[in-house]
């Protein structure tokens, strides 16, 4: 990495030592990746989303390829918040900034989650996981309603005096809608974006490839569809955005940055290569060390225009 | 029945880029791969690795996306303090396919070695290893690490004599060794699971042993049950990661819950697993 670049960043009050996170849901809870990847090496990484109690997945298949994509429908399996503050935390090691990623049919149960996370030292803060039905506004995604989205930030920062971040869908009309109402709502930053709502089918069995039917599409397929949203909210909000979506190398990561991210997640990129992020992390800094900028955070937003 | 004795831990996986030594056609679809791979900790038979052909250093592929499990055929020690690991493949679709484009000196990032190998039986103990189709790749190391003593049978099905990998090798190893095809152009016209009903209803076997299309280890593990022997299979599944992160290789249990594939297999005893929710 090059010494002389200054690669600290702020995330809605959640420090960096660089802007590269890894994704919820394609790191597990870090242990699995650390063979691969010393974790304090990436700014931090996004813990499988949890849930009051432990929760099984969907049966199989559960995930496919897609044309330079893949198509998963896990249902959120997690081991629940309780076991993660006991068991999973403390075994990674020291250094590594972790963030806890939060999940519920309601609200109350993020706030359930929210509050046994609120002082557990490990946890730099939480990401609200806004891609859930929400039951009881009659199973719409909290993150495609603007009310329900609304309601959802308002109950997890009354519960939680941790830096929240929004996860935000991209199955919507109006990103910038949905980043107003976060920031309103007093969110400390937002994550963007979740998985592409899609489907495949196998011909041969005239089935959809997947059990669930329906899928989140991610990795590089989905890529230039996650900047624009990237750049939309950067253009309708002031709170920091991480930026997700297909990021395989630096130069992609990079391109985020410019369009307005202060950060981003690798997701789909660490079952290809359980070491790219600490490879994109450096890749960062050369790249700003080769472009005369002596800060990542200069990158940020420093899109030139035509 | 005979107690499986305690094996030491798997080595730790390493993340590499493994050096193309000779990947050649055998005729037919199957391949023969052998990759040099500096700092490998060795595997243990049952294990896989995750293949990722074209990729060195940063991604440069973004379709077909995901590596592709394989299974760690058998490996020695090569010069330089590096190993050689060689795979068997068949190509079957994109991922193989490109597979057969990595020429020797080009590198293929290798994951590995992942998963939990086959449990070995006690020395004394009377076994059968049980191979169809593509699973037999799994097979050759167990049968090499079966002690003698313990006069491990061969069975191997596959469609037909062009199907059939590594029957050279397996013949080598001075096993018995039964071969089926369902056309009848080598050995046994039929399935592989009548061999095996033979062998059972001698009423001298403790351990079967099983690698191949999901139905046949189902139709082992059946006959299996059925004579009051213990069964390892080693299933496959869909998988992105091979390393526990994705989740994408549920396997159901009878308690209503999911195994990994990747990391609580991809070898279970048959009796772990609920068969009917196999996709």
């Amino acid at each position: 990495m090059s010494a002389a670049v200054d690669t600290k960043v702020d995330l809605g009050g959640i420090s960096l030592r660089n802007p590269v996170l890894t994704a919820s849901g394609t790191f597990g809870y870090g242990t699995e990746l650390a063979p691969f990847l010393d974790l304090t090496r990436i700014g931090g990484f996004v813990a499988k989303s949890l849930t009051p109690q432990p929760r099984i997945g969907n049966p199989p298949p559960r995930i496919a390829e897609a044309p330079a994509g893949m198509l998963n429908a896990i249902s959120l399996e997690n081991v629940g918040v309780e076991a993660f503050v006991r068991d999973k935390l403390p075994a990674l090691p020291d250094g590594v900034t972790v963030i806890a990623s939060v999940f519920g049919t309601e609200p109350a149960h993020y706030a359930e989650v929210c509050k046994r996370l609120a002082g557990v030292p490990r946890v730099a803060g939480v990401e609200v996981n806004a891609s859930c039905p929400h039951v009881k506004a009659g199973g719409i995604e909290f993150g495609q309603d603007p009310r329900a989205l609304a309601e959802l930030v308002r109950t997890v920062k009354r519960a939680t005096g941790q830096p929240v971040l929004v996860k935000l869908s991209p199955n919507v009309t109006s990103i910038a809608e949905m980043a107003r109402v976060c920031e309103g709502e007093g969110a400390d930053g937002l994550s963007l974006v979740n998985a592409v709502q899609a489907m495949d089918v196998d011909v041969a069995r005239r089935r959809t490839v997947l059990r669930n039917g329906l899928g989140g599409l991610s990795g590089p397929a989905i890529r230039p569809i996650a900047l624009r949203m990237v750049w939309q909210a950067a253009q309708a909000v002031s709170i920091p955005i991480c930026g997700i979506g297909g990021i395989m190398t630096a130069e992609d990561a990079v391109k985020f940055l410019l369009c307005g991210a202060v950060a981003v997640q690798v997701g789909t990129a660490n079952y290809l290569d359980p070491a790219a992020a600490g490879r994109i992390a450096d890749g960062i800094a050369e790249y700003a060390a080769e472009q005369g900028f002596p800060r990542v955070i200069d990158l940020v937003g420093a899109l030139e225009s035509w | 029945m005979t107690s499986i004795p305690s094996q030491a831990a798997p080595a730790l996986a390493i993340r590499a880029d493994a050096e193309v030594v000779e990947n050649r056609s055998e005729g037919g679809a199957n391949h023969r791969l052998r990759l040099r791979v500096q700092g490998w900790p060795g595997s243990t038979p049952g294990q896989f690795v995750m293949l990722s052909p074209g990729s060195v250093g940063e991604v440069r592929r973004d379709d077909p996306l995901l590596p592709r499990p394989m299974a760690v055929y058998r490996e020695h020690p090569a010069a330089g303090g590096a190993a050689e690991v060689e795979i068997l493949y068949r190509v079957e679709g994109r991922g193989t396919a490109l597979l057969t484009e990595s020429a020797p000196g080009e590198a293929i990032r290798i994951v590995g070695p992942l998963g939990q190998p086959f449990p070995l039986a006690a020395a004394a103990a009377r076994c059968l290893v049980v191979g169809g189709g593509t699973g037999v790749a799994s097979l050759y190391g167990l049968v090499e690490a079966l002690a003698a003593e313990s006069r491990p049978e061969v069975l191997l099905g596959a469609r037909s004599a062009d199907d059939l990998m590594a029957h050279d090798d397996f013949a080598a190893l001075g096993r018995p060794l039964v071969v089926t095809t369902e056309d009848g152009s080598l050995g046994e016209t039929g399935l592989v699971t009548a061999p095996l009903e033979r062998a059972l209803a001698r009423g001298d076997v403790d351990t079967v042993y099983s690698c191949g299309p999901t139905p046949m280890m189902r139709a082992c593990a059946e006959l299996a049950a059925a004579a009051g022997v213990r069964c390892f299979v080693s299933l496959e599944n869909n998988m992105a990661c091979g390393f526990g992160a994705c989740l994408g290789c549920a396997a159901p249990r009878p308690a209503g819950d999911y195994a990994l594939v990747c990391r609580d297999g991809p070898v279970f005893e048959a009796s772990e697993i609920a068969w009917d929710g196999l996709p």
